[in-house]
């Protein structure tokens, strides 16, 4: 009977990854974990587009897919409350890597859209819910609340309940 | 007597004379024992008739906006079958509806283009309203969601439940049966519906 697999344990492939990773950018990663067979690396937000772009492009990450890209919102991080994460998928090596930068409030990030199309919808969602603007991004307009929303819905300080910030629009012209 | 027997010839002979025409004298005669009664005639309002066609054949806008639409196309399918009510032709057109089902709760951004949808059907119309989002927001006392579609329509029937089973979605559109048949709409004795009215339109 083989032994129970390790979960923490990375696969070759990821193993791989890692240490090509390591070696292209080495410092410029500042953080590295991994958990349950995972990758997770943190850049700067000046590395961003270039990391993600060399995961695209490096034939020993081909990290063809963007699964999905989010923010989130940490207030207890008083010098960078914002993360934006990127979670990849590399179709040909069958890898998964996650990406993440730390913002400051009102600090601004490189589009990714020209790496992957897909990014923009993630980007229009993750700008109308955390506010963090996507330099460059084509068409970065509300995707989900209605166009004169009112703040931010998935920070932490927006208010649980109550009717705060949206607005029944009555006015159709142009909207359907 | 006792059990009729269908092989026995008098059996039938006896049900042959009881389904037979009336012959024209026996006729006269009936008419002669009772002045007014015409056989084969019904007096009724055309109101009556036309409500009596419209209840069974109530076609709901083919329209779901959440978990509850599950419920409702659970009704529409073969296990509950509204079909047997004349209600299996959803339309997905609202000028020929005759009324719709809000099935699951309407965001901020969803409410005009329920409006605008419930304006396009031609009156008569009645409105089902399924599931407690639809009713009063359920839980989602939100930025994004509509606290109760009565606010902006005029609704004929509230279904409770999270969402209701077919069975109650069913006991609501009988109950819509009935007002159909009554000729009662959610829109009576109002003169607006209540989001042109709180608009001021």
């Amino acid at each position: 009977m083989a032994a129970a697999k390790n979960i923490d344990e990375l696969s070759p492939a990821h193993k791989q990854v890692a240490s090509h990773l390591q070696g292209k950018f080495g410092k410029r990663l500042l953080e590295t974990s991994s958990f349950r067979g995972d990758l997770t690396y943190v850049v700067s937000p000046q590395d961003w587009l270039e990391v993600l772009t060399y995961c695209r492009d490096a034939e020993e990450l081909r990290f063809d897919r963007l699964d999905s890209l989010l923010g989130n919102h940490f207030p207890e991080r008083e010098d960078q409350p914002f993360e934006v994460i990127a979670h990849l998928v590399s179709i040909p090596h069958t890898t998964r890597i996650r990406i993440k930068t730390r913002l400051a409030e009102g600090e601004t990030l490189p589009t990714v859209t020209g790496v992957w199309p897909s990014a923009s919808f993630d980007e229009r969602e993750t700008w109308e819910m955390f506010g963090v603007v996507f330099e460059g991004h084509p068409n970065l307009t509300r995707l989900l609340t209605v166009p004169d929303f009112d703040g931010y819905p998935l920070r932490k300080d927006f208010p649980l309940q109550g009717r705060v910030g949206g607005r029944i629009r009555w006015n159709f012209k142009g909207e359907i | 007597m006792g059990i009729a027997d269908p092989r026995d010839p008098r059996q039938i002979r006896d049900l042959t004379s009881a389904l037979r025409t009336p012959s024209n004298v026996e006729v006269q005669k009936a008419l002669e024992a009772e002045e007014d009664h015409i056989p084969g005639v019904t007096v009724t309002t055309l109101d009556k008739v036309l409500n009596f066609g419209s209840t069974v054949s109530y076609w709901p806008l083919l329209f779901g906006l959440a978990c509850c639409a599950f419920e409702m196309m659970a009704m529409a399918g073969p296990r509950w079958d509204i079909s047997r009510f004349g209600m299996e032709a959803m339309r997905a057109s609202p000028r020929q509806a005759d009324g719709m089902i809000i099935s699951g709760w309407v965001s901020i951004k969803m409410a005009p283009r329920v409006i605008r949808l419930y304006e396009q059907i031609p009156d008569p119309k009645w409105v089902v309203v399924m599931g407690s989002c639809a009713t009063s927001g359920n839980i989602w006392n939100t930025y994004n969601v509509v606290q109760g579609i009565d606010a902006l329509l005029p609704v004929d029937v509230y279904i409770p439940g999270c969402p209701p089973r077919p069975e109650a979605l069913w006991q609501g559109l009988e109950m819509i049966r009935r007002r159909i048949r009554e000729g009662r709409h959610g829109y009576d004795n109002m003169r607006t519906i209540p989001v042109r009215a709180a608009l001021g339109e």
